[in-house]
């Protein structure tokens, strides 16, 4: 097996295990801020921050999973 | 502290990046400089657009549905879009990019840091935590 053939193998899988890891971090910080907004609705903006600070952090990895996807395309030929 | 922390991170990572490039295009080049620009650019524009969402769908008050749906149709096709063409392109060097893209992180977490650190309440939770303990 040559590193094309196991580049190409492995590049989707990686791509779609950073996907579905992003997907589960923001499905459960999105969750556990409605949670916490409903049971404290006057901390909705101290939440909201620590949520949106969160949710740049979790989309920047896969976004990094990406670029490092579209480099290492670019090794397949 | 509320949202306004954030529009802080968003000004202080533009008033950073601009210092940044100038020394870019003194001790590598223009290119390199603009291709920063542009991550930084890309950057504050997501993060500006999740700052939208969150606080237009994740709210306890009435949700303003069509603006969220506005913002989600331009942050996910419209600004993933140009990412890809940016980065497809090949003409920045993709280091660059990425590197004005992360600027902003260590950034918030060094604004947060320095919060924790002079013992300033970072996120108004400790003035909340004190008041329901006495």
């Amino acid at each position: 097996m040559d590193y094309k053939f196991a580049l190409a193998l492995s590049l989707p899988l990686a791509i779609g295990l950073a996907a579905i890891g992003s997907g589960f971090g923001l499905g459960r910080a999105v969750g556990q801020a409605m949670e916490a907004i409903g049971r404290q609705p006057e901390a909705a903006a101290k939440i909201q921050v620590a949520m949106i600070i969160g949710s740049a952090f979790i989309e920047a990895l896969t976004i990094y999973a990406l670029v490092a996807f579209f480099i290492l395309m670019g090794k397949i030929g | 502290m509320g949202l306004e922390f954030i529009t802080r991170i968003i000004r202080t990572t533009a008033v950073f990046a601009l210092i940044v490039a100038l020394y870019l295009t003194m001790y590598y080049s223009g290119k390199v400089a603009l291709g920063f620009l542009i991550g930084v650019a890309w950057s504050l524009t997501n993060l500006y657009f999740i700052k939208g969402m969150v606080t237009e769908l994740i709210t306890p008050n009435e949700t303003r549905k069509d603006v969220a749906v506005v913002l989600g149709f331009i942050k996910f096709p419209v600004l993933y879009v140009g990412g890809y063409l940016i980065v497809a392109s090949g003409y920045f060097s993709i280091y660059s990019l990425l590197a004005g893209f992360s600027l902003i992180f260590p950034i918030a977490l060094l604004k947060v840091l320095g919060r924790v650190i002079l013992r300033m309440d970072v996120f108004g939770f400790e003035k909340k935590h004190a008041e329901g303990a006495h």
